[in-house]
């Protein structure tokens, strides 16, 4: 086994170690907290991929800015003080079923398919040609997605502003 | 023509948008001059309108082939602007008091009908799936509009949590379809299954693929076993934004799953017609059993529209865009959602007036409306009828093609269930037709009619007996209409 | 002088080849790896005792005092005998702090203000990895200690600590955007995101001339990053007592007070980088160069510190959203244009730097002017109020 695949495996446990912890933890701020940390793993597999701009995106994005937002949400709402919240409820039974056969569809497809798209193998300068798709090719989706976050902006201040 | 020039109806349509968000925050504290909100916005949609008309017969693709100018295009961009139009009428007199957002909600609304423009162009996966976002967001927010009413807080909260979990699986969908084609534009995806270089174990992973994008496309729709959120958004909703929701992102729906699958996978054709046509009979018999015992008119309406898009899709199920029959099941969609757009708005219109003076959506209360207000009686009924599918309105002509396209292609099953659901139908419309003409009611007073709502309401009724009464030019409009780039 | 410029590459070659003599490849490169890492975290313990020393000095002489003057000539060994009592003092948990949670926070906070030293160019050559995305990396990083002092300040149970991680996410996520955007610019006129290269585009004019604005708007929003006055709302003293780390003692505390003059260092490590061309300019070897304007913009901050007073919440705010965000936006817009306008010399130069003059002598203005206006009304208001009162007291 050579070193990176040692540090992909004891990551990997990590990571999907922290995920579990996520949706069994008792107290709901230590799962907002260990959802960072597998937020903090998927990053690191990214790099371990070498798509080191993946990597800090997904720090950027998703530690960065869900998790505290996540966070700052939990600890403004009233149960914070409550730890022993219960994850479950009725159905939990059921969801576990759904999720189970989810992923065993998924896993099933991806383990079959030959995935022909995961040929067209990614430059050493993947970053460069990034921001140039993002002004060329996909131009107009890109100028769309400013149009979006302006609607949610502006739909976020109509919901939640205080009158 | 030039990318400025081909693309100016949408840059109309955000110009529009942005100007009605900034004039409004312009005129704050100046309570006058907020009031010309709603006209620039209509002037705005206007302009597009016409903008619009000047790419008839304009076959081109944009922007590295991420949207299509086409005649299929063109219609929805009609369908968007003049379904805007109407609510932006029926809105006018609806939000004074109820919220301090009201220009806002003009911008909005021009901006989701931008939303419904790109989504009818969209001719790449990624640009559908934003442009669906684009749309969705908007209607959580404009459902959730009224912050006070609880009610509209469920319906956006509901209508949210389904369509995040609804676009989550669509991306999936697209993710698969990526993974087994390499490209994300819906003609080299035809391309490569035309090719057919695929083996058995891609081409049998397309099917949970195209589930998946069914589900998201469905939610847009309301198609049955996706539709759970929509008799609670669209109760919950302001009323003019359920009239939008029950035509806007449907058209769009419609308009997004044609084209997905008539250009991405026309090679599954089989497979999707049959499972759509299951789809089509399941959503109309359950939306017109359930409307049977609603007693709230706006969530009537909801189930009927559920309906209404079990008929519509019965139109795709039967396409055949190769028949030399004048019944190719696209022309019988467009033509359904032409009609289906004047008759379902116009009916919004009158359930506003009638909310705006009495303040209830209860059928019951419809009773002796005859005698209080005639002439919202008189388009009420008229538009009951169109939505109905009594001939010479144009809820018939819709139905006409549509059945008959599932005729054409021998789905004999499949127009036969549509029959028997319009009949059930006519019980449900023809109940407030009874409440409205032969229920007698205690209440005297007059109901009176804002001039923008009768208007509106004009217009509507007017469209509906034009299209039932002299079809020839829409026949024609939607028949030419059904050019999609690259397909047909 | 070229020797004294390769002094530490020289060093390191050295070294290295005195380990292949001995050692086989994988081990020479995992020794070299594992010596980079730890005389980054050395250097950085370095830092904090010679900041820590030079700042009590700054401030105490802008206040006309003397400063530390006991432990050792001029009290240079003051910030050692601070560190040992640090590490002797009991280890406090309060009795119903979330255990886990406030063990971790001490050391998170560690991690990312370390790990940005990697992409630090300290001299020609010195740099830990030549990442061509470091700018965004330095973001991504920069986005982590939210967590840890959220972390921190619900953990310690404690109603001052969770006030200050409260102000902690509204005061680092609002200067976060100014701060990318003025990077931006800067990425923009490098044409690169490497620091390195960012660095070698500066060789005739430091950013900091060209354009002047993104260089302020940065100052200023990297002072409220580092929570420095006048942005040292989360900690400050005279309103919550200590902010998100009150319930910290000992081992804990020095650890977030290593996090902080860590970070003190690579903020203005990254103003150099950006603005002041990092290693670059004549005579001196280059990593002297960075270590002294890296002093320097450190002085400037310790400066700023001793005499400027603190922002009210909502002022601090306010500045980042309508002042410093609307201003970087349009100095993005104008470096954008002029770089695509014009090609790269004296003239741009030139262009770039008169425009930045007069778009922040504009901005000051406007803000000046509606200070002036804000206060004319409150004064109105004030007089109308006491008229009322007295006037009805009158009559």
């Amino acid at each position: 086994m050579s070193l990176p695949q040692i540090l992909f495996l004891v990551v990997g446990v990590i990571t999907l170690g922290a995920a579990v912890a996520v949706v069994t933890s008792r107290n709901v701020l230590h799962s907002a907290f260990l959802l960072a940390l597998t937020f903090f793993g998927v990053a690191v597999l990214y790099v371990l991929l070498d798509t080191p701009y993946l990597a800090a995106a997904q720090v950027l994005v998703y530690i960065g800015a869900i998790s505290v937002l996540i966070i700052f949400a939990i600890m403004l709402s009233r149960k914070v003080a409550a730890p022993d919240l219960v994850q479950r409820n009725s159905q939990w039974l059921l969801s576990l079923i759904v999720a189970v056969l989810l992923f065993g569809v998924l896993a099933y497809l991806t383990l079959q398919t030959a995935w022909p798209a995961a040929k067209q193998a990614l430059g050493v300068d993947a970053i460069g040609g990034l921001g140039e798709a993002f002004v060329g090719t996909y131009a107009l989706p890109f100028e769309v997605v400013s149009v979006v976050l302006l609607v949610a902006l502006v739909g976020a201040i109509i919901i939640a502003r205080e009158r | 023509m030039n990318l400025i020039g081909l693309l100016s109806p949408e840059l109309i349509l955000l110009a529009t948008g942005l100007l009605v968000l900034i004039l409004d925050m312009a005129f704050h504290g100046k309570e006058g001059r907020r009031e010309w909100l709603p006209f620039v916005a209509i002037a705005g949609l206007i302009v597009f309108l016409i903008a619009a008309s000047f790419l008839w017969g304009t076959h081109t693709s944009l922007l590295s082939d991420m949207m299509a100018v086409d005649s299929f295009a063109l219609f929805f961009k009609v369908v968007a602007g003049l379904s805007t139009l109407l609510v932006i009428l029926a809105s006018w007199d609806y939000f004074q008091g109820k919220t301090p957002y009201e220009g806002e909600f003009y911008g909005l609304l021009v901006l989701a009908a931008l939303a419904i423009t790109l989504a009818a162009a969209s001719t790449d996966l990624i640009m559908v799936y934003l442009s669906m976002e684009f749309l969705s967001i908007g209607s959580y927010i404009l459902v959730g509009y009224l912050r006070e009413d609880p009610k509209s807080n469920e319906g956006a909260i509901k209508y949210f949590l389904y369509g995040a979990v609804a676009s989550g699986i669509m991306l999936y969908g697209m993710s698969l379809v990526y993974g087994v084609t390499g490209t994300t534009n819906l003609a080299q995806i035809a391309q490569v299954f035309a090719a057919g270089k695929l083996t058995g174990d891609m081409l049998w992973l397309m099917l949970p693929a195209l589930i998946m994008l069914l589900a998201g496309f469905g939610f847009k729709i309301a198609l049955v076993p996706f539709h759970q959120w929509s008799p609670d958004a669209y109760e919950g909703a302001p009323t003019p934004v359920t009239a939008f929701l029950s035509v806007g992102p449907k058209a769009a729906g419609f308009a997004i799953l044609m084209r997905v699958f008539l250009a991405a996978f026309p090679a599954f054709q089989l497979d999707w017609a049959a499972v759509l046509a299951a789809i089509s009979m399941i959503t109309m018999t359950l939306g017109n059993v359930v409307a049977l015992k609603q007693t709230n008119i706006k969530r009537m309406l909801a189930y009927s529209s559920i309906a209404h898009a079990g008929y519509i899709l019965i139109g795709f199920a039967s396409v055949a865009l190769d028949s030399p029959s004048l019944f190719n099941g696209v022309n019988g969609v467009l033509l359904y959602l032409l009609g289906y757009l004047f008759s379902n708005v116009g009916v919004f219109v009158a359930v506003i007036a009638f909310e705006n003076a009495t303040g209830s959506n209860q059928i019951p209360d419809y009773a002796g409306l005859i005698k209080r207000s005639p002439w919202l009686a008189g388009t009420l009924f008229v538009l009951l009828l169109s939505l109905t599918g009594i001939p010479a309105t144009a809820g018939f002509l819709g139905k006409f093609f549509v059945f008959a396209a599932a005729i054409n292609v021998q789905f004999y099953v499949l127009a036969l269930v549509g029959i028997v659901n319009a009949a059930i139908a006519a019980f449900y419309y023809l109940n407030v037709a009874r409440y409205m003409f032969f229920v007698p009611s205690q209440e005297e007073s007059h109901v009176a009619i804002a001039p923008a709502l009768a208007v509106a309401l004009g217009i509507a009724t007017f469209a509906t007996l034009l299209i039932g009464l002299y079809p020839q030019p829409f026949i024609e409009f939607a028949n030419q209409s059904v050019r999609l780039l690259g397909v047909f | 002088m070229q020797v004294l410029d390769d002094l530490w590459i020289r060093i390191a070659v050295w070294f290295r080849g005195l380990l292949e003599s001995f050692l086989p490849p994988w081990a020479v490169q995992l020794t070299m790896d594992v010596l980079g890492i730890l005389l980054l975290i050395v250097l950085g313990i370095v830092v904090v005792l010679a900041f820590t020393y030079m700042e009590r000095k700054v401030i105490a002489r802008v206040g006309d005092r003397i400063g530390p003057n006991r432990a050792g000539p001029f009290g240079i060994f003051q910030a050692i005998a601070d560190a040992i009592k640090m590490l002797t003092k009991e280890d406090v948990t309060p009795t119903n702090a979330d255990r886990w949670l406030f063990l971790a926070a001490p050391i998170v906070v560690i991690i990312p203000a370390v790990l940005l030293y990697a992409v630090l160019p300290l001299g020609r050559g010195m740099v830990g990895v030549d990442l061509n995305i470091a700018v965004v990396f330095v973001v991504a990083m920069g986005g982590i200690p939210i967590l840890t002092m959220l972390m921190a300040g619900w953990a310690s149970n404690n109603k001052y600590a969770l006030l200050g991680a409260f102000r902690t996410v509204a005061q680092l996520i609002s200067y976060e955007v100014p701060m990318v955007v003025a990077l931006l610019t800067v990425v923009l006129l490098a044409g690169t995101m490497s620091t390195v290269g960012i660095v070698e585009a500066q060789a005739s004019f430091p950013f900091a001339l060209v354009t002047p604005v993104a260089f302020v708007v940065y100052m200023l929003a990297g002072l409220a990053e580092l929570n420095r006055t006048p942005f040292d709302l989360l900690e400050a003293d005279s309103e919550i007592v200590a902010g998100y780390f009150i319930e910290y003692s000992g081992m804990k505390f020095a650890m977030f007070f290593l996090a902080e003059y860590i970070n003190l260092f690579m903020v203005a490590g990254m103003i150099t980088t950006l603005f002041l061309a990092g290693w670059q300019w004549p005579i001196l070897p280059s990593w002297l160069w960075f270590l002294i304007k890296v002093v320097l913009v450190i002085f400037l901050m310790m400066w700023i510190r001793a005499t400027f007073p603190r922002f009210r919440i909502d002022q601090m705010l306010g500045f980042a959203w309508k002042a410093l965000v609307p201003l970087s936006l349009i100095n993005l817009f104008l470096v954008a244009l002029v770089a695509k306008v014009l090609e790269p010399g004296w003239v741009r130069t030139g262009v770039l730097f008169v425009s930045n003059l007069a778009l922040l002598a504009g901005a000051i203005a406007i803000m000046a002017q509606v200070a002036r206006k804000r206060e004319e009304r409150a004064r109105a208001a004030g007089e109308a109020a006491i008229k009322r009162y007295y006037g009805s007291e009158v009559r």
